[in-house]
C-alpha cells in the first residue's frame, strides 16, 4: 500500500463559534475515486473548500505530495496539483464555452493544451456543439459539465468535486458519473467527490462517511453496505 | 453601570471649559474650534458609525447651515435667528434627498454622491460667488453683536454637551436601538419587518439639523466663512474625528477631535508635508486600528494595569 | 456654433475617457473602486512637465511609468491583503481617497509651481467642415478611441486578455484554474493609474494642471465612469463623449462655474433612473 497523495490529519475550522469540522482525518491515493457522503450541512463543502485553499483553517494539517500545504494559497496548490471544482458559480459566466476551456489550460504547455481541449469535448461533444454559446445561457446539466470541463482542462492530479450532482436530472446525473469514471481511467488522477446522492457509489473506490463535521466511517466500497449509508442520511447513526 | 459612568463621565468632562471662560485667549479660542468641530464629529459617529449609512457630506451639512445662515442674514437681511434655523433646517433636506436618489442603487453610491458633493459644494458656492462671496467669502457680526463673546463661548460649549448627551439618549431609545439593528444587518432588520426606511431618514434628518445647527454656531463663532473653509478636505477632518477617536466608546470622538485640530498646530513644523501626514495617518489608522485610538488607549492601560499587579 | 461646441466637446469626451477607463479597468478587474487615480495620474502629470526640458519623449514615458509603479505597488502593498480580508467598497473608498490626499501632499511638497501647463507641439490644424480644430486635439480624442480598441483586441485575443477576463468574473475560479490573480490585480491597478496619468497629460497641455486637479478629474473621471456604468469600458467611453459634450454647451451656455455642477446632477439623475449605468451593466470588460 502506497503513501496516499492526499492526507488531512486533525483537520478542524469554525465559524465563530460554530463547529464546521471536528479533527477530521481524512486521505486519498493516487488513482482512486473517494467518495465523500453525508447529509446537508454535514461539512462537505467546507472541508472541500479547506483543503483546496479557499477556507482558511484552524487547526490540522493537509498533506499533499509530501508538502504540508495547510498555509499554502489557492495558487500554490494548484500548482501543485490540486484543484477544486466548486458546487455553485464555477464557470465563467460572460465568456463563451470555448473561452472557458481555454482559459482553463493556462498551467499545461502547448502540445498538452491542444490534447487537454479535445479530450474535453471528447468527454461532452454537447460542449463542443454550444462552443461558441456565452456560459451562462447554458442550462444548469450543461453548465455542470462545463465545470467538470474546466476541472479537466485545468490539468490537476487531483480533482476535489463538491456534489456535483445537485440540480442534474437522474439520468444525467448516471451519465456525469460515469464520464467521471472514464476520466479516471483514462488520467489515472484521483478524484475526490463530495456527494448526497447515493448513486457515487456506483463509481467511488473508497468511502468517507462525514456527518455534522465528524468522519463516520472510512470504508472501501466492498466493505460497505448501503445500509450504513441509508443510516448515515436517515440519521440512526449517532 | 460602568457605562453608564463613562457617558455622564463624558458629559461632564465635556463641560470643563467652561471654566475657561474667563480666562480667555488663544486656549479658549482653540477649544471653541474643538468643540464645534466635535458636534460634526458627533454627528458622523452618529450617523455613519452608529447608524451604518455611509455618509461622507459633513462638510455640506455644516456648510448649508453656515452658509444660510451668513448669506440670508447679510445679503438678505434676515433675523439671525431665521436665518439659523432655515440653514439647520435646511441641510438635512439635501442628505435626505442625496440618500432617497441613491436608495436604488448600491450603499457604496451614497459613499460615493455624498464625497462627490463635498468635492462639488465649494464649487457650487464658488459658481455663485455673488452672493456667497465665493472664495473671498462673508464677514459678519453675527451673535456676538448681541451677546457678546464670553457668551457665545458658553453657548458653544453647553450646545456640544447637550448635542453629545442628544445623540447619547437617541441610542438608548427604541429609535436609537433599530439604528443599531440596522447598522448591524440592514436586510435581517428588514426581513423582521422593520420600515428601515423610515429610521434611516430619520437618521439622517436628525444628523443633518444637528450638523445643520453646528454650523450656524461655527459661523457665528467665526464671524466668517469662505469656500476654502469647506473644501472636501473638512468632510474627511470630521469623518476623521469619530475614526480616530474610536467609535465603539462614547467618549471616542472627543479624542479623535482633539487629534484633528490640535494636530496641525503640532505638524507646523513640517507644514508642507501635512497632508502627506494626514493621508499616511488615515491609512495606518484605518488598517491596523480600526476601532480608534479610544479602545486601544483603553486596552493599553489595562495591559499596564495587569503589568503592574 | 454648434458645430464647435460638438466637436469640443467630443475632444474633452475623448481626453475625460482616458481617467474614465483607468477607473473602469481597475473597477472592473479588481473590484474595487479607486478614487485616487485622479491625483495619482495629476502627479504623473506634473512629473512629466518637469522632465519636459530634457526631452518630450521620455519626459511622457517617465509619467506614465511612474504612475503605473505608483498604481502597482498601492495596489500590492495595500488594497489587495485589504480585499482578501474582506475590503468593502465603502472601505475602499476611504482608503483610496486617502492615498490621494498623500499623493497630493507628496506633489505640493515636491513641485514649487502649483499651476503648471504642458508644453506638446503643435501639429498644425484641421479643417473639419469648416470648423478648425488644433491638429493635435484630434489626437487627443484618437488616442483614447484607440487605446479601447487595444483594451478589447487584448482582451478577446491573447492568452492575458483572457485571463484577465476570468478574473474579472470569477475570481474564486480563476484562482483555482491557477491564473496569478494578485499578478493581474496589480498590473490592473498599474495601468489604471498610467491612463489616468495620459489624460492628465492631455489635460495639461490643452488646458493646465493644478496641485488640485488631481481630484477634479478624478471626480469627473469617476462620474462619468459610473453614469457608463461603473466597471463597463465600451459604457464609459460613450458616457465620457456624451458628457464631454454636456460640459462643452454648458460652458457656452451657462458659464464654466456651473458645469461641474450640471455634470453633478445628471449623474444623480442616471443614479436614480438607472443605477447601473446607462448600458446597464456594471462589470464587464
Amino acid at each position: 500500500m502506497s503513501e496516499p497523495i492526499l492526507k488531512v490529519s486533525n483537520l478542524s475550522t469554525w465559524y465563530g463559534r460554530i463547529s464546521a469540522l471536528k479533527a477530521i482525518n481524512f486521505y486519498a491515493n493516487d488513482d482512486e475515486i473517494v467518495g465523500i457522503v453525508g447529509p446537508n450541512g454535514a461539512g462537505k463543502t467546507t472541508l472541500l473548500e479547506s483543503i483546496a485553499g479557499s477556507l482558511n483553517i484552524k487547526e490540522g494539517q493537509i498533506n499533499f505530495l509530501g508538502h504540508q500545504i495547510e498555509r499554502w494559497t489557492v495558487l500554490k496548490r494548484r500548482r501543485l496539483g490540486l484543484m477544486l471544482i466548486p458546487q455553485e458559480e464555477n464557470i465563467f459566466p460572460l465568456m463563451s464555452v470555448k473561452k472557458n476551456v481555454e482559459v482553463s489550460v493556462i498551467l499545461s504547455n502547448r502540445a498538452e493544451k491542444e490534447e487537454l481541449i479535445d479530450y474535453v469535448y471528447e468527454l461532452f461533444p454537447i460542449l463542443w456543439d454550444r462552443r461558441k454559446q456565452i456560459a451562462n445561457t447554458l442550462s444548469g446539466g450543461q453548465q455542470k459539465m462545463l465545470a467538470v470541463g474546466i476541472g479537466i482542462a485545468s490539468n490537476a492530479r487531483v480533482m476535489l468535486i463538491d456534489e456535483p450532482s445537485i440540480g442534474l436530472a437522474p439520468k444525467l446525473v448516471t451519465k456525469l458519473f460515469e464520464t467521471l469514471k472514464k476520466i479516471k481511467e483514462d488520467t489515472k488522477k484521483t478524484i475526490v467527490l463530495s456527494e448526497q446522492n447515493i448513486k457515487v457509489l456506483n463509481i467511488a473506490d473508497r468511502l468517507f462517511g462525514l456527518e455534522a463535521g465528524e468522519i463516520r466511517f472510512d470504508e472501501k466500497k466492498e466493505n460497505l453496505s448501503r445500509d450504513a449509508v441509508k443510516d448515515l442520511y436517515l440519521g440512526s447513526i449517532s | 453601570m460602568k457605562g453608564h459612568y463613562e457617558k455622564i463621565g463624558t458629559i461632564l468632562i465635556l463641560l470643563l471649559p467652561l471654566l475657561f471662560v474667563f480666562r480667555g485667549g488663544y486656549l479658549q479660542e482653540v477649544t471653541g474650534y474643538v468643540y464645534l468641530f466635535l458636534i460634526q464629529g458627533y454627528v458622523a459617529w452618529f450617523l455613519f458609525f452608529k447608524s451604518g449609512q455611509p455618509f461622507f457630506g459633513y462638510s455640506v451639512t455644516m456648510a448649508i447651515g453656515a452658509y444660510g445662515t451668513i448669506v440670508l442674514t447679510v445679503i438678505f437681511g434676515w433675523p439671525l435667528l431665521a436665518s439659523m434655523l432655515i440653514g439647520a433646517v435646511f441641510a438635512p433636506v439635501v442628505g435626505v434627498i442625496l440618500f432617497l436618489a441613491t436608495i436604488r442603487a448600491r450603499g457604496f453610491y451614497v459613499s460615493m454622491a455624498s464625497f462627490l458633493l463635498a468635492i462639488l459644494f465649494p464649487k457650487l458656492i464658488n459658481a455663485l460667488q455673488d452672493i456667497t462671496g465665493g472664495r473671498s467669502g462673508l464677514y459678519f457680526s453675527g451673535i456676538t453683536a448681541f451677546i457678546g463673546y464670553k457668551t457665545l463661548y458658553i453657548l458653544v460649549i453647553i450646545s456640544t454637551a447637550l448635542v453629545a448627551g442628544l445623540f447619547l439618549w437617541i441610542m438608548g431609545t427604541k429609535t436609537g436601538k433599530i439604528l443599531t439593528l440596522i447598522s448591524e444587518n440592514d436586510r435581517l432588520t428588514q426581513a423582521v419587518g422593520i420600515n428601515t426606511l423610515k429610521y434611516k431618514i430619520i437618521a439622517y434628518t436628525i444628523a443633518g439639523f444637528i450638523s445643520g445647527f453646528g454650523g450656524a454656531l461655527y459661523v457665528n463663532y467665526t464671524g466668517f466663512i469662505s469656500s476654502i473653509d469647506i473644501e472636501v478636505f473638512t468632510t474627511l477632518y470630521i469623518f476623521f474625528i469619530p475614526l480616530i477617536g474610536g467609535s465603539s466608546v462614547f467618549y471616542g470622538p472627543v479624542l479623535g477631535a482633539l487629534f484633528v485640530i490640535l494636530m496641525p498646530e503640532l505638524l507646523v513644523p513640517v507644514e508642507r508635508y501635512f497632508r502627506i501626514f494626514f493621508g499616511l495617518i488615515f491609512i495606518v489608522v484605518i488598517v491596523m486600528l480600526p476601532e480608534g485610538l479610544a479602545p486601544n488607549i483603553q486596552r493599553l492601560l489595562t495591559k499596564i494595569r495587569l503589568k503592574r499587579d | 456654433m454648434l458645430l464647435n461646441g460638438i466637436i469640443t466637446g467630443l475632444i474633452m469626451g475623448g481626453i475625460l475617457s482616458l481617467p474614465v477607463l483607468g477607473v473602469a479597468v481597475i473597477y472592473g478587474i479588481t473590484g474595487i473602486p479607486n478614487f485616487g487615480i485622479g491625483v495619482i495620474g495629476v502627479f504623473g502629470g506634473f512629473v512629466t512637465w518637469y522632465f519636459m526640458s530634457f526631452n518630450m519623449v521620455i519626459a511622457i514615458l517617465i509619467g506614465i511609468v511612474v504612475c503605473f509603479i505608483i498604481g502597482y505597488i498601492v495596489q500590492r502593498i495595500l488594497l489587495t491583503p485589504i480585499s482578501e480580508r474582506g475590503g468593502e467598497a465603502t472601505l475602499f473608498f476611504i482608503i483610496t481617497v486617502s492615498v490621494g490626499f498623500v499623493v497630493e501632499g507628496c506633489m505640493r511638497a515636491i513641485f514649487p509651481r502649483p499651476n503648471i501647463s504642458i508644453e506638446l507641439p503643435r501639429i498644425g490644424t484641421i479643417n473639419l467642415a469648416g470648423v478648425t480644430v488644433a491638429g493635435f486635439k484630434i489626437i487627443a480624442l484618437l488616442f483614447a478611441l484607440v487605446t479601447l480598441v487595444i483594451i478589447r483586441l487584448l482582451e478577446e485575443h491573447t492568452e492575458i486578455g483572457k485571463s484577465w477576463q476570468a478574473t474579472s468574473q470569477n475570481l474564486k475560479l480563476a484562482k483555482l484554474i491557477g491564473i496569478k490573480t494578485t499578478q493581474i490585480f496589480n498590473i490592473a491597478s498599474g495601468v489604471g493609474c498610467a491612463l489616468a496619468c495620459i489624460g492628465a497629460i492631455f489635460w495639461g497641455s490643452l488646458y493646465n494642471l493644478q496641485l488640485s486637479s488631481g481630484w477634479d478629474l478624478g471626480f469627473m473621471g469617476f462620474i462619468i465612469a459610473v453614469v457608463g456604468g461603473i466597471g463597463n469600458i465600451w459604457g464609459g467611453i460613450i458616457s465620457a463623449l456624451m458628457m464631454g459634450m454636456v460640459m462643452s454647451f454648458s460652458g457656452y451656455l451657462i458659464g464654466g462655474e456651473w458645469q461641474s455642477v450640471i455634470l453633478y446632477f445628471i449623474v444623480i439623475l442616471v443614479l436614480i433612473i438607472a443605477p447601473k449605468g446607462i448600458l446597464g451593466s456594471e462589470r464587464s470588460l
